[in-house]
């Protein structure tokens, strides 16, 4: 008999140890696409690799932690010791992409390993074709970047000097460096800390305690799946452009089936993998899929193994959600949006008052050069840009500027004076996009629009995503939300529309970037919208008179007396 | 003659402390609407009791020092000025965008907080400054002409001024304010560079518009209270109590109504210290568990630690504040059951009304109250000194039916239950306070209070095994005596971004010189003579493209460095001293600080060891270390004295809270007439002044 009790001190427990680590490798890294835009994740994992807790700024890196530690426990066998520290990012044993370089660390109980500690962080470069490791134009993953199967980077205590400069001597900035030791700090903070609970509770306590946590997980997780009825339900979306071929599209087919407290995503319909980049791994595909899942059911459900143990995803090797070796697939963890739409197409016929309409699907640039005040090399996610709306769902509205579904509001924009400071670019706009909210009687989420003056020459500009195509859908007679778009003006006043997957050398300093981030998709009939709203979106100057008489069917008379505020 | 007032949500404490150290104690119920109404009906009970007219005790009052949720509430129920902004073209919505986070991701019935800034009233102002505040396009006078002219059509109460990059060259924001103050001499203005000219854009547009926001309120109810204050003849000095521990005059308070926000538990640090200084003990935890919340706090060498990056109500707040972690989890947090079986407490909390289900005001779900009355600890005929008695049997109802049947656990295991998880709670926010900063929490004497504070400290000791805590005598009222142990504190800060070997010292002293001026004017205007006055001044430093600091003392400029190498290490277990990674300066922050007067508290003399004069009989308690009941020793706090000593498990009873000294523990009483309860097997932790007095 377990001690209902002591599981719940264990259950906080493991979460503040998770929540320390974030906190510790937030405050001590030097990329912003870790300190200030936080895609990273920490977690901590029991001796075989099952989930005990995890943080999830980036749910699409959480969900692929326990698989590869899984992996490792197998690679190592035997050989694992105290003190030991491994890397790994091998898109092809589990990883999601070649940038997020992710730490295990064994942590051992008076000699028996008892669980680990792990980090993964986008890191600013992995060697490669292009700095900062997107690269359309790649159709093998050496291309890509630099591979690291599982490797002990420190063996027993002491730094494997050899294997560190090996695998430096392979990335372009020296940040990385610092950012991966700042990685392995984190893990040893949750090392530590794990080591303490189970000298205060003993490791059979531990063991036990663990067992019933993750049983009553899943018993939660098998109870919310009950409430949906029980059958098979199919969904699909669309993969616009491989970054090959103009106007290509593919499929991503998936067949649910609800049984008896589990929950099967099938996805053996799905199309061939791409010649491009365009590619996902499996980690990337099952992650998207349960974090797309977990929105559906209850937000408190605690994050352990045994709340993914009532979901069996099948993805076929050779699809474009699960590409065959050696292809290029740094694009995969930006599959979540369409796979997402497929999911929540398929089960909002079943469940239409937990799922939401189509969120804005991701589109990104990134910019690299060499920044003229210093002569550093910079990279920059454009993580502010990239946020568009959410979808809307029965009773609430879409969130504004919230970004990909796959962090659902966990990464953030960059601070704008930070921005300044850090690349030579300045920002002109960044504000919601007026009219980018799929109407409905609850509007989507609204889109972004972004605009600064690149300020240096040489700029390399990277683009990856989607959306700009087709537009997140509504539901239940709710309109779509706007397309995105990305733009160069260049100084000679030439306009160049870029692709959904594009790369552009050489763009000359004082060219302005425009990108608009759609809205999410709106949520049953438009002209059920109270009038009051409307009537203050107007004077707010997000939906503008002409969508409102246009949209939510609306009269000159309702908006009398409101002026519209640009 | 000085009075600490502590307006809380349900309570207003006072504390009167004469110069002869005599101590006066009260408590009065708050009166939300108008909180000077409850402080003034206060201060009449407290003249009462003395036998006095209100007119004499007020003007025999030479300081009255004041902690106020005023502006903390006005956020959180959205009762704050009609606000207008003028901010640069092209980003008026950061204030409302938040950096696009949803804080609860896979919810998506979780929506944004509403903007304290409607969109249609953030004006955008044409005019540009470079990252390094050079002008690119000048300030168009026309745009803040016409900005200004809406928001007075729209009878703008408030206008707040933050324009991008402001925090390298304030005069676009300067030029914009005086016509502000010209054209509308009556609306409240607040200016980023005045409230916090530090770099990030967000947090500085978010702390200045919650200055304006809250600063008409907090203005109004200074000039009621200091009216109503005259009227009864206080010709003293009035101080408020800031978020950052000190305080500060009103008029100095009006133009930065910030400083206030989180200033609710900003008294307890130091009225813990004070108590703990007795024995020379510089460094301690402070926590207080009241009815809702639980506050814990770390103090290092005679200071509470500082943060600059908080949050009232999600919305970001950049001022020096107290790190003090606040959870939910006080005397009314409610247990439950979460669909997989798992006993949770908090953050959910039963508060005054209906309260407790033993209350007996229709509450009926499980309360840490409830559960300490069934495991006895509270003696039902004496709660509030039996004012208010409890109801033993809703209390077992409603923890029988919401905990125990459902885990097939007796009512009395369910409590002890409910009770641990509060505790653990607990324990988690004191870690957070401690490991999270890189302390080992047992190296620190926890100071405990709050009114369900004392009965629950030997868990948290026990979890965190910590060797021990203090109770002072009068834990309830807390932060009102902390009020009477603070200084006036002004925080100014400015933003400097080299590279630290780029800089002259010539050039960093004179910068730190004028920061200095600033804060030391600040408390000249509120007339602290310049011999009372110190200036504290720190860099905050990084690695080169780091993101976050690591604050320092400047000086000595000599071994900065190699300062700023050791604090990296100890905070984050590495440093780059040897890489010679080149560090950066960030900001300058000058604490401009006047040393205020502090009332004595008053030793009694050693009345020997025996406790038995206090016994008051006994009762049957639970006691966690034999998970059952056992009949316990109670004792009457009020009568223990300077020496007395006895071993747990027991129970201490006073007016308005409960001490319960588990098995494990021992207790001793100091010359103040704290508790000093220690594990056993630990005396060494006690100081040295009361182990020698161990029997």
């Amino acid at each position: 008999m377990i001690d209902p009790i002591l599981a719940s001190v264990f259950a906080r427990a493991f979460k503040s140890i998770t929540d320390e680590m974030s906190i510790s490798l937030q405050r001590t890294t030097r990329s912003p696409i870790l300190c200030e835009a936080k895609d990273f994740v920490t977690g901590l994992y029991d001796a075989d690799g099952r989930m005990l807790e995890q943080t999830e700024n980036l749910p699409i890196l959480s969900f692929s932690l326990a698989p590869v530690c899984k992996h490792i426990r197998e690679y190592f066998g035997d050989d694992i010791h105290d003190g030991d520290v491994v890397f790994h990012n091998d898109v092809f044993s589990l990883g999601n992409q070649l940038n997020d370089v992710a730490v295990y660390k064994p942590i051992f109980h008076d000699g028996v390993l008892v669980g680990w500690s792990a980090a993964k962080g986008h890191q600013a470069d992995i060697g490669g074709a292009v700095q900062g490791g997107y690269n359309p134009e790649a159709t093998e993953v050496w291309q890509e970047g630099l591979r690291i199967p599982p490797v002990k980077v420190v063996e027993r205590g002491k730094l494997r000097r050899d294997v560190w400069d090996l695998i430096f001597a392979n990335i372009r900035l020296d940040i990385v460096r610092e950012d991966m030791k700042a990685e392995m700090g984190a893990c040893v903070v949750g090392a530590r800390r794990l080591v303490a609970l189970i000298d205060k509770y003993g490791r059979e306590t531990f063991e036990q305690v663990k067992q019933h946590l993750f049983d009553s997980t899943k018993q939660l997780m098998e109870a919310e799946i009950r409430t949906i009825p029980a059958g098979t339900y199919r969904g699909q979306a669309t993969v616009y452009f491989d970054g090959k071929n103009t106007g290509s599209t593919y499929q991503i087919r998936v067949e649910i089936t609800v049984e008896d407290g589990r929950i099967k995503f099938d996805y053996s319909a799905t199309d061939p993998q791409t010649p491009g980049f365009v590619n996902g791994t499996y980690t990337s595909s099952a992650s998207a899929t349960i974090l797309t899942f977990l929105q559906m059911v209850n937000p408190d459900i605690p994050h352990n193994e045994g709340m993914v143990e009532p979901i069996e995803i099948v993805i076929p090797e050779g699809t474009i959600l699960n590409a065959a070796y050696p292809a290029a697939t740094t694009f995969g963890n930006h599959l979540c949006p369409p796979n997402a739409d497929a999911i929540i197409r398929a089960l909002a016929p079943v469940i239409p008052e937990r799922v939401t309409a189509g969120w804005n699907q991701l589109l990104c640039a990134l910019t690299t050069g060499i920044d003229p005040r210093k002569g550093d090399k910079f990279v920059d996610i454009g993580f502010m840009g990239l946020k568009g709306g959410s979808g809307a769902m029965r009773g609430t509205d879409g969130y504004d500027h919230i970004g990909m579904i796959d962090a659902s509001g966990g990464v953030l924009d960059q601070d704008y004076e930070m921005f300044e400071q850090q690349t030579p670019h300045r920002l002109v706009k960044h504000e919601y996009l007026v009219d980018s909210a799929g109407p409905g009687q609850w509007r989507g989420g609204l889109g972004v629009e972004t605009r600064f003056l690149i300020g240096s020459d040489e700029t390399t500009v990277v683009t990856f995503g989607d959306g700009d195509v087709e537009p997140a859908f509504g539901l239940a007679g709710g309109g779509t939300g706007s397309l995105n778009k990305i733009e160069l003006v260049l100084p000679d006043g030439r306009r160049r529309k870029l692709t959904s997957k594009d790369l552009v050398r050489g763009v000359p300093k004082q060219t302005l970037y425009v990108q608009h981030a759609g809205g999410g998709g709106g949520y049953g009939d438009p002209r059920r919208r109270p009038l009051a709203k409307i009537r203050e979106e107007v004077q707010n100057g997000i939906i503008s008179r002409g969508s409102a008489i246009k949209h939510y069917g609306r009269s000159e008379d309702d908006l009398a007396g409101e002026t519209e505020q640009s | 003659m000085k009075v600490g007032v502590d307006v809380g949500g349900t309570f207003t404490d006072f504390l009167v402390a004469d110069d002869a150290g005599e101590i006066q104690v009260g408590k009065v119920l708050s009166t939300p609407e108008d909180p000077s109404i409850g402080l003034l009906h206060g201060l009449e009970e407290l003249a009462r009791e003395r036998g006095q007219s209100l007119r004499d005790f007020a003007s025999g009052v030479s300081t009255i020092v004041h902690g106020t949720t005023v502006t903390t509430n006005v956020v959180l129920t959205g009762a704050g000025a009609k606000t207008g902004l003028l901010t640069t073209e092209g980003v008026r919505d950061a204030l409302e965008m938040r950096r696009g986070i949803r804080e609860q991701q896979y919810n998506n019935r979780y929506t944004n907080v509403p903007p304290l800034v409607a969109r249609y009233l953030r004006r955008p102002v044409r005019g540009r400054l470079d990252y390094a505040g050079r002008e690119i396009e000048p300030l168009a006078v026309e745009d803040v002409a016409e900005a200004i002219e809406l928001l007075a059509n729209e009878k703008a109460e408030a206008i707040a001024i933050c324009f991008m990059n402001s925090f390298a060259n304030a005069e676009h924001e300067q030029r914009a304010a005086e016509m502000v103050r010209d054209r509308l001499p009556d609306t409240y203005v607040s200016v980023s560079t005045e409230v916090l000219p530090s770099i990030r854009f967000y947090p500085r547009v978010s702390t200045t518009v919650l200055n304006a926001y809250v600063g008409p309120v907090l203005s109004r109810y200074l000039d009621s209270l200091t009216t109503r204050l005259s009227e009864i003849g206080f010709c003293g000095v009035l101080l408020i109590m800031q978020s950052n521990g000190g305080v500060v005059a009103p008029q100095v308070a009006r133009d930065h109504a910030a400083v206030t926000l989180l200033s609710g538990p900003a008294a307890g640090p130091s009225a813990g210290l004070a108590f703990a200084e007795q024995h020379q003990i510089r460094d301690c935890l402070t926590v207080d568990m009241g009815g809702t919340s639980f506050d814990a706090a770390l103090i290092r060498d005679g200071q509470a630690l500082t943060i600059t990056e908080g949050q009232v109500n999600r919305y970001s707040l950049a001022l020096p504040m107290l790190d003090i972690v606040t959870i939910g989890a006080g005397g009314g947090s409610i247990g439950w059951l979460d669909e997989g079986g798992l006993l949770r407490v908090g953050p959910r909390s039963a508060g005054a009304d209906p309260g407790p289900a033993c209350y007996g005001k229709g509450g009926s779900e499980p309360t840490v109250t409830d559960a300490d009355l069934a495991l006895r600890r509270l003696d039902p005929a004496f709660f509030a000194g039996g004012r208010m008695p409890l109801d033993e049997r809703a209390a077992a109802r409603a923890i029988g039916s919401k905990i125990a049947e459902p885990l097939g656990l007796s009512v009395a295991e369910a409590a002890a239950g409910l009770a641990r998880v509060v505790d653990a709670n607990m324990a988690a926010g004191v870690r957070e306070v401690t490991i999270r900063r890189g302390y080992d929490p047992r190296e620190f004497p926890m100071v405990v209070a709050g009114g369900a504070g004392p009965n629950h400290a030997c868990a948290i000791a026990t979890e965190l095994e910590l060797p021990l805590f203090i109770v002072p005598r009068d834990s309830s009222i807390f932060c009102a005596a902390g009020m009477l142990m603070t200084d006036l504190k002004h925080d100014v800060v400015k933003s400097r971004i080299a590279r630290l070997g780029e800089l002259t010292r010539e050039e960093l002293l004179a910068e730190a010189e004028a920061l200095a001026r600033r804060g030391r004017a600040t408390l000249l205007e509120q007339n602290i003579p310049e011999e009372r006055i110190r200036i504290d001044i720190e860099a905050e430093l990084r690695y080169v493209r780091q993101y976050h600091e690591v604050a320092l003392p400047l000086l000595p400029l000599d071994d900065l460095e190699d300062r700023f190498h050791d604090e990296h290490l100890r905070v984050y277990g590495y440093a780059l001293a040897e890489e010679k990674t080149p560090l950066e300066l960030i900001n300058l922050r000058a604490r401009a600080i006047g040393v205020t007067e502090k009332p004595k508290l008053r030793a009694e003399s050693y009345d020997g060891a025996d406790p038995s004069g206090a016994a008051k009989g006994e009762r049957s308690v639970w006691v966690p270390e034999d998970a059952d009941f056992r009949p316990l020793p109670v004792f009457d706090g009020h009568r223990l004295r300077h020496g007395h000593h006895f071993r747990g498990p027991a129970v201490v009873e006073q007016l308005n809270t409960t001490l319960f000294v588990s098995a494990s523990f021992d207790l001793i009483v100091d010359p103040l007439g704290s508790f000093f309860v220690y594990r056993r097997g630990r005396e060494d932790s006690l100081p040295e002044s009361l182990r020698r007095r161990l029997p």
